[in-house]
């Protein structure tokens, strides 16, 4: 069967980590955690956003180096979309930020989408739509977040920074073509953050089987029956990433095996970059991919809900893949720093400002 | 609110994509952009863009008597760049860098940074900064 998503592609991807990185031995050591808590999580250390570093500046350097792979002028691009749960302004966009920064104004749509992790994943389903309508060539989608946590919080083992932008268009220009995709969302009490408080909670016995497993089990296997698709078809299955064990222990569910999904696992370098996470894994696979390969990606938002990718890798991808820094060139960029320092730089230090 | 939004407004396209001017009599760049050439001071400019240029580290200086309102970002590495191919020389912040790890020369890449907020409400400020090419693992560098 053929669907609308096979007239769009992937033109070009880009990623940002930030240089700073903190051990999750040092969060348990301040907030008295046993030294096992966080060995189950599967995540070594987390990447902290400088002092000058914010959603938007890490996006922006996403999508500087999409666009340097896509090749394509900034004004073609018609949409901007950005998701993000760490916006820097509560009113005012940053998708226009972004926008005016590279170039791509004023003609293009450009918004912020929230939906927990997932946002971005979202706004790449919408620009599906829009690209195989031909309402519009080129869409820019961009998933990036400083993570927030409360400072103790199991969370705040995770919670880190990154950003990935994915340049959609037509399948004729791709580096990678949309096979099919399916989405799976339901009401889901399992993380939340009210207007006005700065950190998110979870209701702790939702976060894993009734939201992440249930919801990406479903995106996929809807996927699978939409396409008549099944595991081994798949070269990489990419899924959003909360912590190291999630991923594995999801894909083992579906028939997915570890070879299939380790290329794709970043947060053990670098942790849980929220909108940016199972993206970032995406930009992983594509660093490396060879034509012809298939990849499953099913990221995940809390709230909750799962979208499922069949993405097919074309022979454009070689001659793009050096183009731009790649995810591990940002992976190997990296300085430990201590908890005073990542305080500071989180801004978790009530400070009297002038 | 201590910034002006208007000059904020107006400047924009100089802090975020380096636009800038470049002489068309003697072929200098003047960044900022300016209607007359500084250096030779015709008034026959055309604009340009210095955003996907790298430049190169000429001299820095440290500062740790912060101006209100950098207090957060101590200390802070201001240093003057040249731009590889139109030798536009550029003031501006240094980043992602520690100051023993500065050396005249360093090839630098322009990045968009949060330079600075009006206070908790007030509009927040980005601008290029410039930090140390990301260098690629096991390949050949440009």
């Amino acid at each position: 069967m053929s669907f609308s998503e096979k007239k769009t592609g992937i033109i070009g991807w880009g990623v940002y980590i930030p240089r700073w990185r903190i051990k999750l031995e040092e969060i348990a050591r301040i907030w008295g955690f046993s030294p096992t808590t966080h060995k189950g999580l599967m995540v070594e250390e987390k990447s902290v956003a400088g002092k000058d570093e914010d959603a938007v500046t890490m996006g922006w350097e996403a999508a500087k180096n999409a666009l340097i792979r896509a090749g394509i002028k900034p004004s073609e691009i018609g949409a901007v979309w950005f998701g993000t749960e760490s916006k820097p302004y509560a009113v005012k966009p940053s998708a226009t930020i972004i926008a005016e920064a590279l170039g791509i104004v004023p003609e293009t749509m450009a918004t912020d989408l929230e939906f927990a992790c997932r946002a971005a994943s979202e706004a790449l389903r919408i620009s599906l739509g829009m690209i195989s309508s031909g309402m519009i060539k080129y869409a820019l989608v961009i998933g990036s977040d400083t993570a927030q946590a409360n400072p103790g919080d199991v969370l705040e083992f995770t919670a880190s920074s990154a950003a990935t932008a994915l340049i959609t268009g037509p399948s004729s220009e791709a580096v990678a073509v949309f096979e099919a995709s399916y989405t799976y969302v339901t009401d889901t009490p399992d993380f939340w953050r009210r207007a006005h408080v700065p950190y998110p909670l979870h209701g702790e016995g939702f976060t894993g089987e009734p939201a992440y497993f249930k919801h990406i089990i479903g995106a996929v296997k809807g996927l699978f029956e939409k396409a008549g698709l099944k595991p081994s078809d798949f070269d990489y299955a990419i899924f959003h990433q909360p912590n190291g064990k999630f991923p594995l222990s999801v894909g083992k569910k579906l028939g997915f095996t570890r070879e299939q999904i380790l290329p794709g696992l970043v947060t053990p370098y670098i942790g849980n970059s929220y909108n940016s996470s199972a993206l970032i894994g995406l930009a992983k696979v594509l660093d490396e991919a060879k034509p012809g390969q298939r990849i499953l990606l099913a990221p995940f938002g809390s709230g909750a809900g799962s979208d499922a990718y069949s993405i097919v890798v074309t022979d454009k991808v070689l001659e793009k893949q050096d183009k731009a820094p790649k995810v591990k060139d940002y992976l190997d960029r990296k300085t430990i720093i201590d908890y005073a320092l990542y305080a500071k730089y989180r801004n978790l230090i009530l400070r009297i400002r002038g | 609110m201590k910034f002006s939004i208007a000059r904020f407004w107006r400047e924009k396209q100089a802090h975020y994509r380096l636009k800038a001017a470049k002489c068309k009599s003697c072929g200098r760049v003047n960044y900022p952009p300016s209607s007359i050439c500084r250096y030779c001071g015709s008034r026959d400019l055309e604009e340009i863009f210095l955003l996907n240029e790298k430049a190169k580290l000429l001299t820095w200086t440290i500062i740790y008597s912060v101006a209100e309102g950098f207090e957060d970002k101590r200390p802070r590495i201001i240093g003057l760049v040249e731009t590889i191919e139109t030798k536009a020389r550029i003031l501006a912040p240094i980043t992602d860098v520690l100051p023993e790890e500065l050396s005249e020369g360093t090839i630098l890449e322009p990045v968009l940074r949060r330079i600075n907020e009006d206070g908790e409400a007030g509009i927040i400020h980005y601008a290029i900064a410039y930090r140390p090419v990301i260098k690629p693992v096991g390949r050949k560098e440009d």
